[in-house]
């Protein structure tokens, strides 16, 4: 592991990956069902949230704003704009939650919004994500922190057969219900909180939903405390974790940097089979291993040859740059969105908190880049290859059921990633 | 005296045909059921479009961070195109609490030393607003500084809709930039382009055939624009407002200061963009480029008529349920119509006075203008048996469950439908949908179901 740079000197961005705290609050509550993200804001910051998450699952959002103007923002503490979009969402729908969360500008003039929350006669979760901190990555953890606040029933009695799975935000639908089914594959019954794999999985309804089309359901929630076990994926979900333990302090909890590679497989597995008493897992679960062993060996040519620029949020950067260097990828540079514990142990020669200027200036360091749709410009640009990962992906469809997690989604990924790296190769020499 | 503008003066339109008929502002947003962007984005969608300007947004990361990268304006700018290059104070708490306006000064000088732009737009946001951070002073500084121009865009997403902002992008041009050059030299036939804003090169449809009729575009806002153009832009012989009412306070207020009178017109369809041509021509006032018009429009349309040809068969007795809004109520009926295909219902509760009156211009008696699209679409799909709805991505369950066709209106965000040229897109795109056995085949039931 190299150097890691964990503060820009710079006084902008400039071709920015980081998103937002609201955002991430946004996705959070969507992955939990009938639920209507609010978000306290101007009506901006909601607009370009639903057209942002639109474009990238191809799929409808929920989401409402208290649409706070410049003449409300100066006279109200929140109480009227809160309240009132409360009255006009329930007038049109009847949400099983309401999830409100902030942007900078309520908090910039100091909404009390707890205060208010106690106000409104509905369920609600409230959550402060000023946009002027953090990112996605902690926007989707304090929302699913507050969630275990605010809903989950205190238990002193444990179900040794419950597993709770904490995702970060970077898990796509399909990754999640991967995960879901292998630990439930050695007996157990599973929960995620949150859970886009029914909500934003891409699928065809009876009709369209005006509120999160599935997700966890709101009484599961409630019932999480009694699981014997909690499984947290990604830094940005410990105090998550933290949060759900003090609900019941019998529960298990393991930690998960992140579910890429053998390596990291190898480990949940192993945790899996201790906890379940399972001497073993299934075929299919055996079965996969050895195509992933198998797709490694396959991939090492390609991949050995090939130096990388992995630019994503901090989990997932974690994920990717272990997958890459389990074939011999050497990724020369790995940009963060935002700070985090993860960015030590990130598998890469330099990881620097930065943005996609950053990223171009050590182009002669790279010849595939792994990121982000804003990244196709950056390859066209430079003559590098491209593996587009993360949030946004406009430019492709299927974002929710592209699977890079444990032995199956292993595979695949570092197919994709080899097969990328030839085409690239092979597209250079040829002109 | 303050350089903002007033907000109150620009929501109070006197060239709006509502403007009588409604006390209150239009776009006074509901807490709780508001869809639609803010002012930052209107200005943004207005002004962004300036390639060779750096757009630089002062706030935190959601303003710009979710909007980058997302409109296909083209340009031909030979050097960096800057509007797809995103740049962001991305403020932190320090500067809500202790300004940050030191932070902007700098981002200015970092933009100017690495990019070199002709101008930096410096767009507000709510947070920056309401902190208080000085925008003028900071970019009077930074013009006297770096000597190209900086303009302030104060258009905080609070202030109101997109249509509001988009206003105040063109009051920021008004004010900093238009009339503070002079051109090499002047033409009698020197236009400039309002709300065009070159989305998927639609600009380009048809900028060959002004050329050819010897119409300068003098400038444009901002469609493909320059800024050295738009400062230079006072000395237009006419305004041309292309499908945009928000910028109908700019052209009032350049014909009141400049003495340069405008027209509003749509380049969208084979009669629409003939139409938009003549109107051009007339205005300029000249009989013999008149007739000139009308030999390019009869050898245009009969060119147009004969690649068309093949989709004849395709769109006889078809009928179409186009959901969208504001003038593409409208304008897309219209081309539409120019396809043969006949157009039952439109949706107004978006548009306009003036638009809505268009619409009932364009689709009859028998047409219907549905108020509330979501509820009764599906009612004139059955009634008037259509075999094509063409709506926004939420109406696709619809057309579904219909059993019909469907096409996406904003796929005019990917592919240009603009001018002669573009109308054979449509053509191609509609013709694909209707002959897409996906609407019908995705609704089988499955072998489970009853």
């Amino acid at each position: 592991m190299g150097e890691v740079i964990h503060k820009t000197v710079k006084p902008l961005q400039v071709n920015p990956i980081k998103l937002s705290q609201p955002m991430g609050a946004t996705l959070a509550f969507l992955g939990v069902d009938g639920c209507m993200p609010l978000m306290h804001g101007g009506q901006g910051c909601t607009s370009f949230t639903k057209v942002y998450y639109t474009r990238h699952f191809c799929e409808p959002i929920a989401i409402q704003t208290s649409a706070v103007t410049d003449a409300i923002a100066v006279l109200d503490g929140g109480d009227y704009s809160i309240v009132e979009s409360v009255k006009n969402i329930c007038k049109k729908v009847t949400p099983s939650l309401i999830g409100l969360h902030t942007t900078g500008l309520p908090e910039t003039k100091g909404d009390d919004i707890r205060g208010v929350a106690a106000k409104v006669d509905y369920p609600l979760v409230w959550v402060n994500t000023p946009d002027y901190e953090g990112g996605l990555e902690s926007g989707w953890g304090l929302a699913c922190k507050a969630l275990i606040e605010q809903l989950v029933k205190k238990s002193e009695t444990t179900d040794a057969a419950k597993v709770v799975i904490l995702p970060h935000v970077s898990m796509q639908p399909i990754e999640v219900e991967k995960l879901k089914e292998l630990v439930s594959a050695f007996g157990f019954a599973v929960c995620a909180l949150p859970d886009l794999s029914t909500s934003l999985d891409g699928h065809l309804g009876e009709k369209q939903s005006a509120l999160s089309s599935g997700g966890i359901a709101i009484e599961e929630i409630r019932r999480l405390a009694d699981a014997r076990l909690v499984l947290s994926i990604g830094d940005s979900m410990l105090k998550s974790a933290v949060a759900l333990q003090e609900k019941n302090s019998a529960m298990h909890h393991h930690h998960l940097p992140h579910l890429q590679g053998l390596e990291a497989t190898d480990h949940l597995i192993a945790i899996l089979l201790a906890e379940s008493g399972f001497k073993q897992p299934g075929p299919g679960i055996i079965r996969w291993r050895k195509r992933l062993q198998d797709a490694l060996l396959d991939c090492h040519f390609s991949l050995g040859q090939t130096k990388f620029l992995v630019a994503a949020e901090p989990d997932q950067l974690a994920g990717i740059c272990q997958a890459l260097y389990e074939a011999g990828g050497k990724v020369e540079a790995a940009v963060s969105t935002v700070d985090s514990p993860q960015l030590e142990k990130v598998r890469a020669e330099r990881v620097l908190v930065g943005d996609l200027e950053d990223a171009e200036a050590l182009a002669e360091h790279y010849d595939l880049i792994v990121g982000n749709c804003h990244c196709e410009a950056l390859a066209h640009r430079l003559h590098k290859g491209l593996v587009v990962r993360g949030f946004p992906n406009w430019e492709q469809v299927g974002n929710g059921l592209k699977n890079d997690v444990l032995y199956e989604g292993g595979a695949y990924f570092l197919f994709e990633c080899a097969n990328a790296a030839t085409a690239m190769r092979e597209h250079c020499a040829g002109g | 005296m303050s350089q903002k503008p007033k907000i109150k003066e620009l929501l109070d339109e006197s060239a709006c045909a509502h403007n009588k008929t409604r006390k209150v502002a239009c776009n006074a947003p509901t807490p709780g059921a508001t869809t639609g962007g803010c002012a930052f984005e209107g200005a943004q969608i207005s002004l962004f479009p300036y390639a060779d300007a750096a757009h630089l947004v002062h706030g935190p990361i959601t303003c710009l961070g979710s909007s980058w990268e997302t409109r296909a304006t083209r340009t031909s700018w030979p050097g960096r195109d800057l509007t797809q290059v995103g740049f962001t104070t991305d403020i932190g708490i320090n500067d809500v609490v202790f300004s940050g306006e030191q932070k902007l000064a700098a981002a200015i000088d970092y933009i100017m030393d690495k990019y070199a732009p002709q101008a930096v737009f410096v767009y507000a946001t709510c947070v920056t607003a309401l902190i208080g951070d000085d925008f003028d002073q900071i970019c009077r500084q930074a013009t006297e500084k770096h000597g190209v121009p900086m303009v302030p865009v104060h258009a905080p997403g609070f202030v109101g809709s997109k249509n509001l902002g988009s206003r105040l992008g063109g009051e920021a041009v008004l004010r900093r930039l238009i009339g503070t050059c002079e051109p090499d030299f002047t033409t009698p036939f020197d236009i400039n382009l309002i709300g065009e804003y070159n989305v998927t090169g639609d600009m380009w449809q048809y900028l060959p055939l002004l050329e050819e009729l010897g119409i300068r575009v003098l400038s444009t806002l901002s469609g493909d624009g320059r800024v050295a153009d738009i400062r230079c832009a006072h000395r237009a012989k006419l305004n041309v407002l292309v499908c945009a009412k928000s910028l109908v306070s700019l052209t009032r207020k350049m014909e009141k200061q400049y003495g340069i009178p405008s027209i509003s017109l749509s380049f969208y369809g084979k009669r629409d963009t003939s139409k938009g041509l003549l109107a051009i021509a007339e205005a300029l006032g000249n009989a013999e480029l008149i007739e000139r018009t009308k030999r390019l429009i009869a050898r245009e349309e009969t060119n147009l008529e004969q690649r068309l040809i093949p989709y004849r068969k395709v769109f006889a007795g078809k009928k179409a349920v186009l959901n969208t809004g504001g003038n593409k109520s409208w304008s897309v009926a219209s081309a539409l119509q120019d396809l043969g295909i006949e157009v039952v219902a439109t949706a107004v509760g978006k548009s306009t006075e003036a638009d809505r009156e268009k619409a009932r211009e364009y689709l009859g008696e028998q047409g219907v203008l549905m108020l509330k699209p979501g509820q009764e679409q599906a009612g004139i799909i059955d009634q008037r048996g259509a075999h094509l709805l063409l709506a926004g991505g939420r109406s696709l369950y619809t057309a579904i469950k219909k059993g019909i066709a469907f096409a996406d209106v904003n796929q005019e965000k990917k592919k240009s439908y603009g001018g002669y040229a573009g109308l054979l897109n449509l053509a191609n795109d509609l013709k694909n949908a209707l002959e897409n056995p996906v609407f019908k085949l995705v609704a089988r039931r499955a072998p489970w179901e009853k």
